[in-house]
C-alpha cells in the first residue's frame, strides 16, 4: 500500500479543510460578544397560556421514580390541560447536567423543568441557561415564605430566585446499633470525632466489621462530606472566594482523617457507595445523605441509628452542610412552556407533595407547613435530618460555585486517603488548581 | 516573403479523450454511481466530517458548554494544554494504557490462539468462550468487574481475605485504577486478537512447517522462524486496529473510574473537560484535535514504516 498524497492533493485538501472550517464558523455559539445573562426585564407572563405538554428531567433522587410518577398523576388530575412527561435524564446530578448542557449547546430538546444540584445551578445561572422565577412566583402565588428559609435562600443570587428546593438533604451519621451495643457504647452518634476516635478501637475489636467507620466514596461527593471534617477543625475549602484548603486547620483535619486509616487503622474509604457498604455490614458507621436513609433502612439487616454529624476540636457543632437538588426552569424554551413548568413546579413543591417525597426517600421536607406526622410515625429517623437542618451551614463557595472543584477535591482526597500522600503538599496543589478555576471560569462572570 | 497567416490555436486533446463524448450508457452508469454513493457520502459527511470540522473550529474558542456565546482565542487552548501539568499526565496515561493494552491483547491473544489451534477436545467451546467478552457491552463488563474488584465486598477481596490479606484499593487508588482498567480491557479484547491470530495460524502453509520439522527444527524454532514471520500481516493488521481502538477506549474507563483519577486518557480527558464537570468545550475540542492528530500520525507511520517489515507471502 502506498500513499498517493502529492503536493497538489495536499494543497487541495488543505484548501478544502480551510473552506470547511470557515463554513463551520457559521454554526455553534455566538462569537459576537453577546452576554449570557438572561434579560430578566423582558420576562412577563401576562396573557400567556400554559403549554399543553412539558418534559420533567430528573434523576429520581433517592430512588424517587414511583413517588414522582404518583405526584405527576395527581397533577394531571388537577391540571388536565398540562401533560408532564417524566424523563429519566441521568443516573445522577452530573449526568442530568451533561444532558442539559448538551441540549443548551444544541439549542434543542430542552425540558420544561429540570433537577439541578447544589453545584450546578450557579453554572446554569452564569451561562444564562435558567430564568429567575420571581415573576412566576408572584403570578402563581407560590408561598415562598412557607419554604425552609435556608433551603430556598441557597438559590438566591442578585436578589433573584433562580430555583426552588426539591430533593434537599444533609449528610447524616449512620451507625449500626448492634455493633455499638456489643462494644458497650452509648446508643447515639458521637458528639465529636475525638469521641469517636476513642470508640473506634472498641468497635473494630468487637463488631467483626472491616471498619469502624468508612469515608464516603471519593468519586461521589467527597468535597461535600469532607466539609464536616474541615469545619470541625476550623478549616474550610474556601472563605468567600479565598481558597483556604491549605490552611493549617484544613491540613490538620485531613491529616487526622489520613491517620484514622493508616496510623490508627480503624477507618476505610468506600469504593462506590458508603451507604451500601454500611447496609452490607462492612462498616459500623459512615456518613451519607439523608436521601439514602430509606434505602439503608430497607437493606440493612440490623438496627440502624442516625445522628447529627460529629463536631471537631474547633467547632463541636454547626458543622453540617446542606446539599441535594432543586428545580429550575430553562431560559431556552417558550414562555408557554415556562408557565406550564412553573405551574408544575408549584404543585410539585406543595406541602403534601414534599411530605410524600420525603416519606418515599428520606429527603427533607422543604415546606414548613408540610404535615410530617404520618411520615415520622413510619420513619422516625427522618426527624433527625429535620432537626439537623437548624445546625447546618452554607457550603463553601469553592465547592459549589467552581466548575469541576468537586472533582478536584475528590482527587486530592484520594491522594491523601488512599495513597497516603503528603497532606500539606496535596492541599497546596489543590489550592493552585482551584484558584486557576476561579480566575479563568468564574471571576470574569461575576458582577462587580 | 509574405508572412504566413496565423494558425488558429488547436486545443490539445488529452490522450484517449479526443472526440470522446459521454454515451448514454456512461451517463446512466454515472447517475447510478451517484445514486449509490451520494447517500453514503452524505451520511459520512454529516456525521463524521462535519463534526470533525466543527470540532476544529470549536478548538479555537473559549467556550463554556451551555453558554450561547464564546470568544475566539486562536490556538490558546492548544498552548494551555501543552503547557499544563495535566498534559504530561494525560499523554503519559494514554501511552501506558495504549502500549500495555495493545501489547497485552496481542501477546495473550497469540498465546490463546496457539492453544486453540491445537487439536484437543473442547476447542470449539473454548473459542466461543474466548471471543465472547469482545462482543459483550463495555458497560456490562465494567459493572461486573467493578464488583469483582470492589475492596469491600468484591470477589477478589473475598478471596484475598481467605488468605488473610486486605484487598488493594483498586477503585480509589489512581495507580491501581489504571492497572484495573488495563486488566479488564485486555480481558475484553484478547478474544478479538486470538480469533484473528487463529485465522492466521490456520492459513499458514503446512508444507513449509512439515519441511522444517523434517529438517529437525523444534517447535519453538518453527514458531519464531516460520510462523511468526508469516503471521506478520496479521500482526500488522492487529497492531493498527487495536491501537486505534485503545486510543479511543471510553466505556470501561467511564464506568469503572468515572472521575478519571489516574485513568484519564486523551479521549477521556476530552470528555471530562467538556461534559464531566468543567464545561470547557473549546479546550476539550482542542484535546480532541490533538488525539485526532496522534491517531493520524500513528496510522501514517505504521503504513509507511511498519508495513515494510511485513511478509505477505
Amino acid at each position: 500500500m502506498r500513499s498517493n498524497l502529492d503536493r497538489r492533493h495536499f494543497l487541495g485538501l488543505a484548501g478544502l479543510g480551510a473552506g470547511a472550517a470557515a463554513l463551520a464558523a457559521c454554526g455553534g455559539p455566538s462569537t459576537a460578544g453577546t452576554a449570557d445573562a438572561v434579560d430578566t426585564a423582558t420576562i412577563d407572563f401576562t396573557g400567556v397560556k400554559p403549554a399543553a405538554s412539558i418534559d420533567f428531567w430528573t434523576n429520581h433522587p433517592g430512588k424517587s421514580q414511583d413517588v414522582e410518577k404518583a405526584i405527576i398523576e395527581k397533577f394531571h388530575a388537577k391540571f388536565p390541560d398540562i401533560k408532564v412527561n417524566l424523563v429519566t435524564a441521568g443516573a445522577n446530578y452530573e449526568e442530568i447536567a451533561q444532558k442539559f448542557q448538551t441540549s443548551q449547546a444544541a439549542k434543542t430538546g430542552l425540558p420544561g423543568l429540570v433537577v439541578l444540584s447544589d453545584v450546578w445551578w450557579f453554572r446554569y445561572y452564569s451561562n444564562g441557561s435558567i430564568i429567575p422565577i420571581d415573576g412566576l412566583v408572584k403570578q402563581l402565588d407560590i408561598k415562598i415564605d412557607d419554604f425552609q428559609k435556608s433551603l430556598v435562600d441557597d438559590y438566591k443570587y442578585e436578589d433573584k430566585q433562580w430555583a426552588l428546593p426539591y430533593g434537599r438533604s444533609t449528610p447524616l451519621f449512620y451507625y449500626n446499633k448492634d455493633h455499638f451495643k456489643a462494644a458497650g457504647l452509648p446508643d447515639r452518634a458521637p458528639a465529636t470525632w475525638q469521641e469517636f476516635a476513642e470508640w473506634a478501637p472498641k468497635l473494630k475489636a468487637t463488631s467483626g466489621a472491616q471498619y469502624a467507620y468508612i469515608y464516603p466514596a471519593l468519586a461521589g461527593y467527597a468535597g461535600w462530606t469532607l466539609q464536616n471534617n474541615l469545619w470541625g477543625w476550623g478549616g474550610s475549602w474556601s472563605k468567600d472566594w479565598d481558597i483556604t484548603c491549605d490552611s493549617a486547620q484544613s491540613v490538620a483535619a485531613l491529616q487526622w482523617a489520613q491517620d484514622s486509616i493508616y496510623k490508627d487503622g480503624w477507618a476505610g474509604v468506600s469504593s462506590k457507595e458508603a451507604a451500601d457498604d454500611f447496609a452490607a455490614g462492612i462498616t459500623s458507621s459512615t456518613i451519607s445523605s439523608t436521601g439514602s436513609l430509606l434505602g439503608v433502612l430497607k437493606a440493612a439487616k440490623f438496627n440502624v441509628g442516625v445522628g447529627f454529624l460529629p463536631g471537631g476540636p474547633e467547632a463541636p457543632s454547626g458543622v453540617c452542610p446542606t446539599g441535594g437538588a432543586g428545580l429550575g426552569i430553562p431560559s431556552g424554551i417558550t414562555k408557554e412552556e415556562q408557565l406550564a413548568a412553573a405551574t408544575f413546579l408549584k404543585f410539585m413543591t406543595e406541602p403534601e407533595n414534599t411530605a410524600a417525597f420525603s416519606a418515599a426517600t428520606g429527603y427533607m421536607p422543604t415546606r414548613l407547613s408540610a404535615d410530617m406526622s404520618a411520615v415520622l410515625a413510619a420513619t422516625p429517623q427522618i426527624k433527625t435530618a429535620m432537626d439537623q437542618l437548624a445546625a447546618t451551614r452554607v457550603q463553601d463557595n469553592a465547592r459549589v460555585f467552581l466548575p469541576g472543584a468537586d472533582q478536584e477535591m475528590a482527587k486530592a482526597a484520594a491522594k491523601i486517603l488512599t495513597q497516603q500522600g503528603d497532606v500539606q503538599a496535596t492541599m497546596t496543589d489543590l489550592k493552585k488548581t482551584l484558584e486557576g478555576i476561579y480566575t479563568k471560569d468564574v471571576k470574569p462572570k461575576l458582577k462587580a | 516573403m509574405p508572412a504566413e497567416p496565423p494558425v488558429p490555436p488547436v486545443r490539445a486533446a488529452k490522450p484517449g479523450q479526443a472526440g470522446k463524448r459521454w454515451s448514454t450508457r456512461s451517463r446512466r452508469e454515472f447517475f447510478v454511481f451517484l445514486a449509490m454513493a451520494l447517500p453514503n457520502l452524505a451520511l459520512i459527511g454529516t456525521f463524521t466530517y462535519w463534526p470533525l470540522i466543527n470540532n476544529i473550529y470549536y478548538s479555537t474558542l473559549d467556550w463554556t458548554l451551555g453558554s450561547a456565546s464564546a470568544t475566539v482565542v486562536g490556538l490558546q487552548n492548544y498552548v494551555t494544554f501543552f503547557t499544563s501539568e495535566e498534559a504530561s499526565t494525560v499523554l503519559g496515561t494514554t501511552a501506558i494504557f495504549t502500549l500495555v493494552t495493545v501489547g497485552g491483547s496481542m501477546v495473550l491473544g497469540l498465546l490463546v490462539a496457539l492453544a486453540l489451534n491445537s487439536k484437543v477436545r473442547g476447542t470449539t467451546f473454548a473459542r466461543s468462550a474466548v471471543f465472547a467478552p469482545y462482543v459483550l457491552s463495555g458497560v456490562g463488563v465494567g459493572l461486573v468487574w467493578l464488583f469483582i474488584f470492589d475492596p469491600g465486598y468484591g470477589v477478589l477481596a473475598w478471596i484475598l481475605r481467605g488468605f488473610g490479606q486486605q484487598s488493594p484499593q483498586w477503585i480509589n487508588d489512581p495507580q491501581l485504577s489504571l492497572v484495573m482498567v488495563i486488566i479488564v480491557y485486555v480481558w475484553k479484547n484478547l478474544g478479538y486478537c486470538a480469533v484473528v491470530y487463529l485465522a492466521g495460524l490456520q492459513s499458514l502453509p503446512r508444507d513449509v512447517m512439515e519441511a522444517a520439522a523434517l529438517d529437525g527444527a523444534n517447535g519453538a524454532r518453527r514458531f519464531f522462524s516460520i510462523s511468526l514471520p508469516l503471521l506478520s500481516p496479521t500482526t500488522f493488521f492487529l497492531l493498527i486496529t487495536t491501537m486505534l481502538s485503545s486510543l479511543q477506549a471510553f466505556d470501561l474507563i467511564r464506568i469503572m473510574t468515572p472521575l478519571g483519577n489516574g485513568t484519564s486518557t486523551l479521549i477521556y480527558e476530552a470528555y471530562l473537560q467538556a461534559f464531566g464537570a468543567y464545561n470547557r468545550a473549546g479546550y476539550s475540542a482542542a484535546i480532541s484535535v490533538v488525539l485526532f492528530a496522534i491517531l493520524l500520525i500513528i496510522t501514517v507511520l505504521q503504513l509507511r514504516f511498519v508495513e515494510r517489515k511485513v511478509h505477505y507471502s
